[in-house]
């Protein structure tokens, strides 16, 4: 029998293997290595200016920071107000590295990927510690308990000298093969680091789901008595999700230490912890697109918020304050639409067009 | 094939008894029944053997083990499986990933085979997907196999969730109420899955159900619980005769 592996239709599979796969026709699989082939292209056709490929940049650094929170509270169903604290503890674990070794020693410098993969492992422990709690607490308790890790981090780093009293700890420029990234292309040259990490830790994220690394986190979402009797430990699984979480964030914070060049603790604080959660809300809570599109649609919407209350500001007078006020409003008015009207967010609309798509040219 | 001995269970909620030193003998291979009426303990002392509970006083012991202070997943790894009353499947998966949870033990290979999905991960992925086909076509749910389990209906979800509790290839497996709320085909569908489930896969049941009728059809040895004790135990001929049993079922003349 002829087999087509282009369209859904007349695919069939005779091993369970065949089954494993993460694209199952050939049309996905073109589909998505076309996107990340673009997405890797378009920077080197199109000359960006250096501050819009630092916003593009920083959405990038947001996308594995929610990779990391929708493991832990998509995937897993933990709510975690401390996740821009993980991401703290990675730009801090580099930043520390670059206080106690030296501002350009080598290992900073030349071995920086090693130093992200570091930052991520240190995330983990620390995440997987903060995560402790897990074992016991349950749903708005946990919550708080991961809010206080916020609190504590924040108050840490504001009044250790170690960490320099929360005023920025600088890290050095990198080394690639052709040299020293001068400033010119730094923001360039990060957009691409950064994208290899996404693109390494999408599929890393797809693998786990479809091995028992990852079915246990939504076993212990939907049902955590059911998932003790099929004979894992609820606990340790929640904790091991915080750990996953932490790693991701950990990874984040260090590259959003290497494109800043600095640790400062104004990155790291509740507000930006509300944001992250905002994102994977938007974008679609225990999705992987979702921490794609979630990102990108809320840093989109804060750039054209901050354009309307500059345009505001010079209309309205001064004491109206409406121009201030406007950013926290949108921001908020968006989460809530979002949870009444979508709730499966924005990676729902993805689904539902690529089910048109496969449909194409019928109806149904 | 080990036996499981219940010793004068005694367990309290705060003054309540649920259960008065309560003793059962499970033979290996046989189907045992727990009956009584509502509120006799029946679901209490399943919850104490799968180790949701534990006995305040009182020992229970599989084989050798004892089972006392176990947590549920350390008794789900000596093999002995659970079916739940109130349906407790991962509704937001499919059958087959519902399934697939179940063989969470037996999938061993690393978090970076995983991470990765190495060879070896990708092997024995498919390897439980056999152990997880064998059990699909036993229980007859091929049909429902990618569907969500929220979606399917109370009969197949009952099916899906003694599916589950098969899928970890227990030695014994305790069944709580599988034939409640369903109709007549339904419930005839699950008394020939629980004889194939004794006979062809030589696992012990235990059977916790409101129908006599199927209770005393199908069961080698019946205990009947009321108000936490027990009343009685034998073989179902016997069970029918109990004055005690009948006076608690019907009361007195």
């Amino acid at each position: 029998m002829a087999t087509n592996r282009w369209l859904a239709t007349g695919n069939f599979f005779s091993t369970y293997k065949e089954e494993q796969r993460i694209f199952l026709t050939n049309i996905d699989r073109l589909t998505i290595w076309s996107l990340i082939a673009a997405l890797y292209a378009w920077p080197l056709i199109f000359q960006m200016s250096n501050k819009n490929m630092l916003v593009i940049d920083s959405i990038l650094v947001a996308v594995v920071a929610v990779i990391g929170l929708n493991m832990v509270t998509g995937f897993a169903g933990l709510i975690s107000i401390g996740h821009a604290a993980f991401v703290g503890v990675g730009a801090y674990t580099a930043a520390l590295l670059a206080a106690s070794w030296g501002e350009s020693h080598a290992i900073l410098t030349h071995a920086w990927p090693l130093v992200i993969l570091f930052s991520g492992l240190v995330g983990a422990v620390i995440g997987g510690f903060v995560g402790l709690p897990a074992m016991r607490l349950k749903h708005l308790y946990l919550a708080i308990a991961t809010l206080s890790f916020q609190m504590i981090f924040t108050w840490t780093i504001n009044f250790m000298t170690l960490f320099n009293q929360g005023q920025t700890m600088p890290l050095p420029r990198v080394f690639w093969l052709t040299g020293k990234v001068v400033r010119k292309d730094h923001y360039f040259f990060w957009y691409f680091v950064i994208l290899t990490v996404i693109v390494m830790s999408g599929f890393a994220v797809r693998n786990l789901m479809r091995t028992r690394y990852g079915r246990c986190l939504i076993a212990v979402r939907d049902n955590d008595r059911a998932a003790d009797a099929m004979g894992m430990h609820p606990g340790f699984t929640k904790v091991y999700a915080f750990a996953l979480a932490g790693f991701f964030a950990g990874m984040a914070g260090a590259m959003h230490a290497y494109l800043f060049r600095g640790a400062g603790i104004e990155s790291f604080s509740l507000h930006q912890s509300i944001s992250y959660l905002a994102m994977a809300i938007v974008g679609g809570l225990g999705t992987l697109s979702g921490s794609f599109f979630g990102p990108a649609a809320i840093q989109f919407l804060d750039l054209q918020v901050e354009n309307l209350s500059a345009w505001a500001g010079t209309i309205l007078g001064s004491s109206m304050n409406l121009a201030t006020a406007l950013r926290p409003l949108t921001f908020g008015l968006v989460i809530v639409l979002f949870l009444i009207f979508e709730p499966r967010g924005i990676a729902n609309w993805w689904r539902i067009t690529r089910s048109y798509f496969k449909l194409w040219p019928f109806r149904y | 094939m080990k036996k499981l001995t219940v010793t004068d269970v005694t367990l309290t909620f705060g003054g309540l008894n649920a259960l008065t030193n309560v003793n059962m003998d499970i033979q290996p291979g046989l189907i045992t029944s727990v009956i009584g009426p509502n509120g006799a303990g029946k679901t209490s002392m399943l919850n104490c053997m799968s180790g949701f509970y534990h006995p305040t006083t009182g020992e229970l012991k599989y084989g050798d083990t004892r089972l006392t202070a176990s947590s549920p997943h350390e008794i789900t790894s000596l093999g002995i499986a659970r079916a739940f009353q109130n349906i407790e499947l991962f509704s937001g998966m499919n059958v087959l990933d519902n399934l697939m949870l179940a063989r969470h033990r037996m999938l061993d290979y690393s978090f970076l085979d995983a991470f990765f999905y190495t060879k070896k991960a990708s092997r024995v992925e498919a390897e439980n997907r056999d152990y997880v086909e064998g059990v699909i076509d036993f229980m007859e749910l091929e049909a429902y196999r990618k569907s969500t389990v929220g979606n399917l209906s109370y009969g197949v979800q009952k099916r899906v969730e003694v599916a589950r509790a098969l899928t970890l290839g227990p030695e014994l497996i305790l069944l709580d109420e599988p034939m409640a709320g369903m109709n007549i085909e339904e419930k005839e569908d699950m008394v020939r899955f629980i004889m194939d489930i004794k006979q062809e896969r030589n696992t012990t049941v235990i059977l916790v159900e409101h129908d006599l009728g199927v209770v005393m059809d199908i069961s080698d040895q019946i205990y009947v619980l009321d108000f936490g004790e027990l009343i009685g135990h034998g073989t179902p001929e016997e069970i029918a005769k109990n004055e005690r049993v009948i006076e608690a079922y019907i009361g007195e003349e």
